[in-house]
């Protein structure tokens, strides 16, 4: 058993004896046996990468399916992309579990708990380390459940399910195409190896192909709705319904980049698609718009992360629809450790809140909580992209991109990139300074969390700070390591986009880090200057309160789609089930059942009535085979 | 062929194992008596022998039917723990001789090259199953089914000795391949006296048709089948029918093949009556052990299907299929055996579905086997069950089956209602069934076998690429 | 001295095959006809003994010995059978004082 397949076999194992003996395993000892599968994982992880080669390895652990020429086999591919995902999977994946223990401590489910996280952990592992596209889809459709499971983690509350079942039939519509993109890829070429599907697009495809151009849109269409981009996005907001660690670990770091993992993957077909890359890229960049708008007057802690994180999401497809392809994985990357950062932050404070989550009854919690405080400030920081922290490097990368292929794009991709900076700003002050809003007892109550999480705290803080200088562009005096690291895997794409020149690269990034300053000094004005809070929900009025209800976007879904379903489904249920499937299924059980009450009277019992009818049987047989001989007897 | 004689031996030893008072060894000690014949039979392996002036054969083939009736053999006896525990079996080494005799028997009837072969070990095999389904000799019900088994099967048997006849009056050999190529010519229009060939080919046949239970020649299985002990009658429903499919698929590909347009008809129409006289008749059983008969006679006539077949895949199919089916069928009648006899009605054993009812509360493992087995017999996927019927509905799809293959899909969707009745009776229904305590030996077989099934689910490629 | 297969021969061959086919039909007639299970075993012995001579007329005829030495297999067997058929008639009769199939009818539907 090779070093590769142990890192999911870890998580794997952890979930058999967590979830088998849910009722067995000691409280205590659930919890350390998954965090330890995780950081075992983390470990092989660690040593692969130090071992790493350069070269692709493939790991084949059985064949799975054959048909005729079609040979699925299920396999893990080690490289470069799938190496980094690990490290950021199995890294935060740790972080996330140590907090989990003490976040969850409470929690009657904690067993429970924990082996969903196992089992999450694997089949993400699963969703990067498969060698083909069938692998990945069964990583793809796992973590979609576990994602249900853990969003509806507390199902005694009805709108918990309802969000859990809403993430899952989203998912759902977009693993839909993901399937097709599948099916179409195996038509096509045969095989759903990428190393063969990319060898195979070097002889001859030319960029344009209308099928490479349908399998990248159906792939993408799957994208869409495990990485929330429009239209498929309303889920990932809901689906703050679970525990907090699972927002970080799931909805923010891992999960919901599988898309654009996919999409860097099959980077070799999107590169042959310049169609379906410009839809990407605009997606992208109206999810970005349209949630960091949203997020601007949220005021429940976790909504406004989930609406930055939609946000963030829509800029890395944003660098991919540019063809910017280690620029958003960089984005990921840092992503990872900031937004994981700012949930368990999040997560920090409604512990000490005692499960309040509006940011209106908050304020001033700096004091109570300093570690909380100052990790989050730098997460503030980082996803604002303020230097030297990690998302300027990252997010610069990608508007750096943009801005040669687009100048419009550009500037459309700073005013969002300003609406974050002030919606974050606007979080930490609200949160963190100012007078304390909430109720007496709430105050008795506050206290710093327990050293389980606050160190995961600290951990990501450090690297959401220096996380930036994996990639430290030529401009600043780095060697871009990571995009070097990572060209091998853009090696099958025809063209990659090369970074603006040098003089104008270093004005786009004046501009950004300067509009970023400005709109966090707006939010300093706004509340900290002028201690404004926002106002009760029914005051909101105006536009506000139609970005407030976040643009009725649910709502319009819920009578475009929802309501003429579910009106058809009544129609289905009541006339055509109830008429026509009902009676012809029973009526047709009712004749097997009559025959066979019949039927049975033929075994009379008696040996000789057996007999009888084997012997009449094998005259009736001899006649009827020797008939042309008997017939010539007569003439 | 080393393992016919290693197993006569033992049986012989098994005899006199039984002058022992120790009753304890002789299960361990057939069983590695089985265990070690199989590995005698492993190791033809990849050879091809005759042997005795052409009297058996030994191949891949032959090697690959001996190892499914050979693991038949062994989980049955792995599950016969009945044996000494009450006055009733009161001499366990007999009963273990006669199972090693009769296997001999179903050997020879997978290896033979010479219709006296095929003849013996017919005869071997089924005056073994005489005695063991009237073992239980104070039981009329068990008296009824071994007179019924013997009368008819003796019948059948003067039916396929009189083709036997007929058939080395028309070619003048006993050889299947001397019978082939006489066939083959005289297809060819060399030879005069076709009526006497064509009557014999049927009646030999139907000989064989009477023991692999298809229809309208069924009619002892499914009153022999509840009346036998239980633990036999899951070697009935493994190890005969295998042992008849194998000596049925060899006797039409090699010898009869010639004459194809001649019975090839009648075989898909007795596939069709079979699959639906068999269903169509188990929806309304209230036994399990009845049901299980009706079962028995469907999956013969799944397998009549492709019998008749002689591609490249049809052996691998036919093997896979016995084994899948085997391997569940014994599963089945282990947990039926443990929960009949912790439940009785009116003194004696409740055969009934109702027997099963509430058993997933106190004994969900044994419940789980059951549902695992009925589930791979009803062919859903994810079970060896449905890549048997899988094979064989592909193969038959590439002759062209059409009808046969419509009644095919139909009559499994008919099975799907008498499988999951002992499944729902199990976990859906209120019962009052205490924890059942198992034997660890007893145990390990449903856990082996439940893993097999699943496992042969998920890759049946594991052993097709054997067979 | 004349051979035995010799003396066989002047018999013409069809008189042996519709011979040996009407004495097996007698049996299958036997079987059906009657309850006892002993006649009906005697009459399945019967067929046996249609075949025995039929393979020994095409023995003969063909100059080939295997035919004849099928039928000595067929008597050892058949002798085994009765055997075991003679003991499981015994046991019913043991039973239940009868050996009529008639009534042996309690395993059905």
């Amino acid at each position: 058993m090779s070093l590769i397949t142990l890192i999911p076999l870890f998580p794997l194992i952890g979930f058999l004896i967590n979830g088998i003996g849910f009722n067995i395993v000691p409280k205590n000892l659930a919890g350390i046996i998954s965090t330890a599968a995780a950081l075992a994982s983390f470990c092989c992880a660690v040593v692969l990468f130090m071992n790493f080669s350069g070269e692709v390895q493939i790991a084949k652990v059985f064949d799975w399916i054959t048909v005729g020429k079609l040979n699925i086999s299920m396999s893990f591919q080690i490289d470069q992309l799938s190496l980094l995902m690990l490290l950021i999977i199995t890294g935060v994946g740790s972080l996330i579990h140590i907090y989990s223990m003490g976040y969850m401590s409470h929690d009657a489910g904690y067993g429970k708990f924990f082996s969903f996280l196992n089992l999450f952990l694997f089949f993400m592992l699963l969703l990067v380390m498969g060698s083909n596209y069938v692998v990945m889809f069964i990583g793809w459709e796992g973590v979609g459940l576990c994602s249900y499971l853990l969003i509806g983690f507390w199902n005694k509350n009805t709108n918990y399910g309802t969000a859990a079942r809403k993430a899952f039939i989203m998912n759902r519509i977009g693993d839909l195409g993901f399937l097709l993109g599948i099916f179409m890829i195996i038509s096509h070429f045969g095989s759903v190896e990428y190393l063969d599907v990319f060898e195979d697009l070097g002889h001859g495809t030319v960029a344009g192909d209308k099928t490479i151009m349908w399998i990248t849109l159906l792939l993408f269409i799957g994208a869409m709705g495990k990485s929330a981009q429009i239209p498929l996005y309303t889920w990932l907001p809901d689906a703050m319904a679970g525990p907090t660690p699972v927002s970080a670990l799931i909805h923010a770091a891992t999960m919901v980049t599988a898309g654009i993992y996919m999409v860097i993957r099959s980077n070799a077909l999107y590169s042959l698609a310049p169609e379906t890359l410009h839809i990407v890229g605009w997606v992208g960049l109206a999810t970005a718009l349209l949630a960091a708008s949203i997020g601007i007057f949220q005021n429940d802690i976790k909504k406004v992360l989930a609406y930055s994180t939609v946000s963030q999401l829509g800029y890395m497809f944003m660098g991919l629809g540019v063809m910017a392809y280690s620029s958003s994985f960089f984005h990921v990357m840092t992503h990872a450790f900031f937004k994981a950062l700012l949930f368990l932050g999040a997560g920090s404070v409604i512990h000490a809140m005692s499960d309040e989550q509006d940011i209106r009854k908050m304020g001033g919690l700096r004091k109570a909580l300093p570690i909380t405080f100052w990790t989050f400030l730098i997460a503030t920081i980082a996803i604002s992209g303020i230097p030297p922290f990690a998302g300027f490097f990252s997010k610069d990368e990608i508007l750096a991109h943009v801005y040669e292929h687009s100048p419009l794009m550009w500037g459309l991709a700073l005013a969002g990139s300003v609406m974050t900076s002030f919606y974050m700003f606007r979080l930490l002050f609200l949160t963190f300074f100012g007078e304390f809003r909430g109720t007496k007892e709430q105050e008795h109550h506050l206290h710093e969390s327990p050293l389980s999480m606050t160190l995961p705290l600290m951990i990501l803080a450090v690297l959401s700070a220096v996380g930036g200088f994996f990639n430290v562009p030529h401009l600043l005096g780095g060697d871009s390591k990571l995009a070097n690291f990572m060209a091998p895997l853009f090696a099958h794409s025809h063209a990659v986009a090369h970074a603006a020149d040098e003089s104008l690269e270093k004005t786009l990034m004046i501009i950004s880090v300067i509009a970023a300053i400005l709109s966090a000094g707006i939010a300093y004005y706004l509340f900290i200057g002028k201690k404004s809070v926002p106002v009760a929900d029914s005051k909101v009025a105006g536009l506000q309160k139609v970005i407030y209800n976040k643009y009725y976007i649910d709502e319009l879904y819920d009578t475009i789609f929802v309501k003429p379903i579910s009106a058809l489904s009544k129609f289905f249920y009541s006339v055509i089930d109830f008429l026509v499937i009902d009676l012809a299924i029973e009526g047709i059980g009712k004749l097997v059942k009559g025959l066979s009450s019949e039927a049975r009277l033929m075994q009379d019992g008696r040996t000789g009535v057996y007999l009888f009818v084997m012997v009449l049987s094998i005259a009736v047989i001899i006649v009827w085979t020797l008939k042309d001989f008997i017939l010539v007897g007569f003439k | 062929m080393n393992s016919i004689i290693a197993l006569s031996l033992f049986g012989i030893a098994n005899l006199f194992l039984g002058f022992l008072n120790n009753r304890k060894i002789l299960m361990p000690a057939t069983l590695a008596f089985i265990l070690f014949a199989l590995g005698l039979n492993l190791a033809d392996w990849n050879t091809e022998v005759l042997w005795f002036n052409n009297m058996l054969r030994t191949n891949n083939l032959s090697v690959n039917f001996t190892t499914v009736i050979l693991v038949a053999t062994l989980l049955v006896v792995a599950i016969s723990r009945g044996f000494g525990d009450d006055e009733e079996h009161s001499h366990p080494a007999e009963y273990y001789a006669i199972m090693l005799f009769s296997v001999v028997g179903a050997i020879m009837m997978v290896t033979f090259e010479n219709l006296l072969m095929l003849f013996i070990g017919l005869e071997i095999l089924s005056v073994s199953m005489y005695v063991l389904t009237g073992s239980d000799k104070r039981n009329l019900r068990s008296n009824e089914a071994a007179l019924k088994y013997f009368l008819m099967g003796a019948f059948a048997t003067g039916i396929l000795l009189f083709g036997v006849a007929l058939v080395y009056g028309a070619t003048g050999s006993f050889s299947i391949y001397g019978i082939g190529n006489f066939v083959t010519e005289n297809r060819m229009g060399q030879s005069e006296i076709t009526p006497m060939l064509y009557v014999g080919i049927l009646l030999i046949i139907i000989g064989l048709l009477f023991k692999v239970s298809a229809a309208p020649f069924h009619f002892w299985t499914p009153d022999v089948y509840e009346g036998a002990p239980t633990i036999f009658t899951a070697f009935m429903s493994t190890v005969v029918k295998t042992a008849g499919f194998a000596a049925l698929y060899r006797l039409l590909s090699v010898s009869f093949v010639g004459e194809y347009g001649k019975w090839v008809y009648l075989l898909y129409f007795l596939c069709a009556a079979t699959l639906i006289i068999a269903n169509i008749t188990a929806v309304y059983q209230q036994s399990f052990k009845r049901m299980m008969a009706f079962s028995s006679i469907s999956h013969a006539g799944y397998l009549l299907m492709t019998v008749t077949s002689n591609q490249a895949t049809t052996q691998s199919s036919i093997l896979f299929y016995s084994l899948a089916y085997s391997i569940a069928t014994v599963t089945a009648f282990a947990v039926m055996i443990l929960v009949s006899e912790n439940k009785t009605s009116n003194g004696k054993p409740d055969e009934s579905f109702d027997a099963f009812k509430g058993l997933a509360k106190n004994n969900p493992l044994l419940a789980f086997a059951l549902a695992v087995s009925m589930l791979s017999l009803a062919g859903i996927p994810l079970t060896a069950g449905f890549w048997g019927k899988f094979f064989i509905f592909s193969d038959a799809f590439k002759r062209g089956l059409i009808l046969d293959l419509i009644v095919a899909v139909l009559m499994s969707a008919v099975g799907v209602y008498y499988y999951f009745k002992p499944i729902i009776a199990s976990y859906m229904k209120e019962g009052n069934i205490q924890e059942i305590t198992i034997k660890p030996i007893y145990k390990l077989t449903l856990i082996i076998t439940t893993i097999l099934t699943i496992l042969l689910g998920l890759m049946p490629d594991l052993v097709k690429s054997i067979f | 001295m004349q051979q035995i297969p010799d003396v066989i021969r002047q018999i013409p061959l069809n008189y042996y095959v519709f011979f040996s086919a009407a004495l097996f039909c007698i049996g299958v007639t036997g079987v059906l006809t009657r309850r006892n299970a002993i006649i009906i075993f005697m009459s399945v012995e019967l067929m046996l003994n249609a075949v025995n001579l039929l393979l020994a007329a095409f023995s003969s005829y063909k100059a080939d010995p295997a035919g004849q030495i099928f039928v000595f297999f067929i008597m050892a067997v058949a002798a085994a059978e009765v055997a075991v058929g003679l003991a499981i008639i015994v046991m019913i009769y043991r039973n239940i004082q009868t050996i009529d199939t008639g009534i042996l009818n309690k395993l059905k539907w």
